[in-house]
């Protein structure tokens, strides 16, 4: 039974205790400071902000600094990877900390931090709004209260990556469909290399699994958030999965401990024709440093089944709710998403645009395979979705995670993996009160 | 003497003994320290415990008293009981490697063979690495594609062996990488213990013909039993509490098939944002180890007193 109010309720009283004598302490020291006031102009901010390798902190140095010029707040800033970062602002969270003002967000994590970041609908004009991918924003949006959490500084989405010299060699076509991508990947494998890498491990997997059941015509949940991702479709969508790895044999036998990197690292060694993967890894596989296929790759757009959904997320700037600086770090925010901004990311990272009109700037001044790769992108952009955003869902994902891998590894049938993670996941969402 | 009884009666430590009993002076001495256990230490134990009764997550503001429906959770849910079957595998399995690999090694290295003095030093080495980096390492090792181990076995005509993706060999995997770090650990407290034997019941032993293993096992191993147990005691408490090499090796896969209750409690707090079942499974482990540790203290205790009797 899920007690919203009423009933013993220890955080409330904890949290009651300690605010009112922290507030009896600090009080008289606040008011000495001038500051607790979001309304008061800041001219110092705190920012969490994500890296991803060595270009990251002179970016952030770069924005900062014309950030400061412009407005004269100064933004002091923490940098942590994508993992550490979500469980610092995990414990940051639980704890109700002020320590930071704004926060680097993502749609995956976004749903456990919709009641702790600072509403942004008050702080962005409706118009601006809707210059942004509406895929971006709908799931950034807390969807029990239309809230906007976060905003979208890119989007992040899958294309097919593919060996061009091979495929040419072979005298085959990129697939446009499951049954072209498991012929394809046959007679591409052979004498140590395979036709496909996929992650199988973790947050990737679960990935994989979202767009092959999206694909077979599947959902997650239905409209009162019943699970149903193990209809006939997930059923489908998990053995396409596993077939790839255990009857095709298309792919290296062990990707059951892949994630991103093992991902990419087998297509940029030579050792896999294709791969799906991330706007950032155009610019790495394209670096003959980082990589042994630079001249010989090209893009298409990701295969489909009944349909051709892949995911479609995004990185965003969040303000922490219990910031007392909402204002200035409500300016960065806007500073850090202008056209401006957001052309300057894709010069940097080739970050793909959140903004629909920046975007098409972009790829209006690219030419040859990077034009077509964009355009590869939008494709799966406009076709894109993102798992459910209901309270309790980090919690199933977890569990189909590891059901994903019972049947990657043939430990279970994925009929069975699928309905085990069902009967839990309906009963973290009953217990979460997710269900309608 | 009336002089020096006057030096006495003006001594600042004799009138300060009689103001302030001695007891008093050591709490208030110790205070900051107690305090500060009191505050890193006690304070999240207790905080954790009390959390592990509430529904605790960040999706909502609320956070309702459940009782003991986290545990309930648990032990109802489909994949906690096999973490709980591979700790406990993981757990003995380790203990019997380790313990008897340590002793083994330790009764070489304490042998009068020529050589053995730089196998004592690179002996330091495991424990030396961080387990983060042992997890790395190994996984690299174990890979199926690249790694140094199935590459060997392949040139010596053997098959490859799917170390970390086969949901058999995933937790032996994780097994043999925490034996390598931590049975030099064992080495060196059982060569210490060995070293500290005294010389006269092995000198009767050779006197009276005893054979090397009859001398081993009569005389060495129940002299050595205070460090076997106290070196039980510590790999225990450690093994109940590995994380980074499992978690960096197969993250508790594939599927559930090498996860462990540190893992399950991480994966809860930090992937499924459920603090309130991380806490729990923390509490099942600490009970579990607590369970363990006071069969091992409680039976050589009773085994003491049995002989005891009987020799009465």
């Amino acid at each position: 039974m899920h007690t919203t109010s009423g009933a013993l309720n220890r955080r409330r009283f904890l949290g009651g205790s300690l605010a009112l004598a922290a507030g009896a302490a600090a009080g008289p020291f606040l008011a000495a400071c001038g500051g607790g006031d979001s309304g008061g102009k800041a001219t110092e901010i705190n920012a969490l902000l994500i890296t991803g390798g060595d270009r990251y902190p002179a970016y952030w140095e770069k924005v900062t600094s014309a950030f400061k010029e412009q407005t004269g707040i100064t933004v002091t800033y923490d940098l942590l990877q994508f993992t550490p970062l979500t469980s610092k602002e995990i414990t940051l969270a639980a704890a109700r900390s002020t320590q930071y003002d704004v926060y680097s967000t993502h749609t995956a994590q976004i749903g456990a931090f919709f009641p702790h970041f600072e509403p942004l609908n008050n702080h962005f004009d409706a118009a601006d709004i809707a210059d942004f991918f509406p895929v971006a924003i709908k799931y950034m949006t807390n969807p029990a209260n239309g809230e906007l959490a976060a905003i979208p500084r890119n989007m992040d989405a899958r294309t097919q990556y593919y060996r061009r010299d091979l495929y040419e060699a072979a005298g085959v076509q990129p697939a446009t469909t499951w049954e072209e991508l498991a012929a394809v990947g046959q007679q591409l494998t052979g004498g140590g290399r395979f036709g496909l890498v996929l992650p199988g491990q973790g947050d990737p997997a679960q990935r994989q699994f979202a767009d092959f059941l999206w694909q077979a015509g599947g959902e997650w949940l239905d409209q009162n958030n019943n699970v149903t991702f193990n209809s006939t479709a997930g059923v489908e969508a998990l053995t396409f999965y596993r077939d790839l790895i255990q009857t095709h044999r298309i792919t290296p036998s062990d990707v059951v401990t892949y994630q991103w990197n093992e991902n990419s690292a087998g297509f940029t060694n030579g050792t896999c024709a294709a791969v799906f993967d991330w706007p950032g890894a155009y610019a790495s596989f394209g670096d003959p440093a980082l990589s042994t296929v630079s001249g010989s790759f090209a893009t298409a757009p990701m295969p489909g089944h009944k349909t051709e959904t892949s995911c479609a997320i995004s990185h965003g700037l969040a303000i922490n709710k219990y910031s007392r600086k909402k204002d200035a770090a409500a300016e960065f925010l806007r500073f850090t998403v202008t056209p401006d901004a957001l052309v300057d990311q894709y010069a940097e990272f080739k970050n793909y645009p959140s903004r629909v009109s920046t975007a098409d700037q972009v790829i209006g001044k690219a030419q040859g395979p990077e034009q077509q790769w964009l355009s590869d992108l939008r494709t799966t952009i406009e076709n894109g979705k993102e798992w459910p955003k209901v309270p309790g869902f980090d919690k199933v994902s977890t569990v189909v995670q590891t059901a994903v891998q019972n049947a990657l590894s043939n430990q279970m049938s994925p009929q069975a993996a699928l309905d085990a993670a069902a009967e839990e996941s309906t009963r973290i969402l009953q217990q979460a009160g997710a269900l309608r | 003497m009336a002089v020096s009884q006057n030096v006495l009666a003006r001594a600042p430590v004799a009138r300060h003994s009689r103001v302030t009993p001695q007891w008093l002076t050591g709490y208030a001495l110790a205070a900051p320290a107690l305090l500060l256990m009191l505050v890193i230490f006690l304070y999240p134990l207790g905080h954790s415990f009390v959390m592990s009764f509430f529904r605790w997550d960040l999706n909502t503001a609320e956070s309702p008293f459940v009782g003991l429906g986290n545990y309930l959770d648990l032990f109802t849910g489909s994949s906690f009981m096999q973490t709980l079957r591979n700790q406990v595998v993981f757990t003995v399995a380790s203990l019997v490697i380790e313990v008897v690999g340590g002793m083994a090694i330790a009764v070489l290295l304490n042998s009068k063979l020529r050589g053995l003095r730089p196998a004592r030093t690179l002996l330091l080495i495991p424990p030396m690495v961080a387990p983060a980096v042992v997890g790395l390492n190994f996984r690299w090792l174990f890979n199926e594609q690249y790694g140094l181990i199935d590459a060997t076995l392949v040139r010596l005509g053997l098959p490859a062996i799917p170390w970390l993706s086969d949901p058999g060999w995933a937790l032996v995997s994780v097994i043999i990488a925490n034996a390598w770090q931590n049975t030099p650990l064992l080495v060196l407290l059982f060569l210490a213990g060995l070293q500290a034997i005294p010389r006269e019941p092995l000198e009767a032993a050779a006197v009276d013909g005893a054979s090397a293993w009859r001398t081993f096992w009569a005389i060495v191993l129940p002299l050595m039993r205070p460090v076997v147990v106290i070196a039980l005691m510590i790999r225990i408490i450690d093994l109940f509490r590995t994380f980074d090499v499992v978690w960096l090796m197969t993250q508790g896969g594939p599927g559930n098939a090498s996860n462990l209750l540190t893992v399950e409690a991480y994966k809860l707090a930090f992937q499924s944002v459920d603090f309130g079942h991380a806490a729990a499974v923390s509490y099942v482990a600490l009970v579990l180890s607590l369970i363990v540790l006071a069969l091992l203290y409680g039976i050589p205790r009773l085994t003491a007193r049995r002989a005891a009797t009987w020799q009465n």
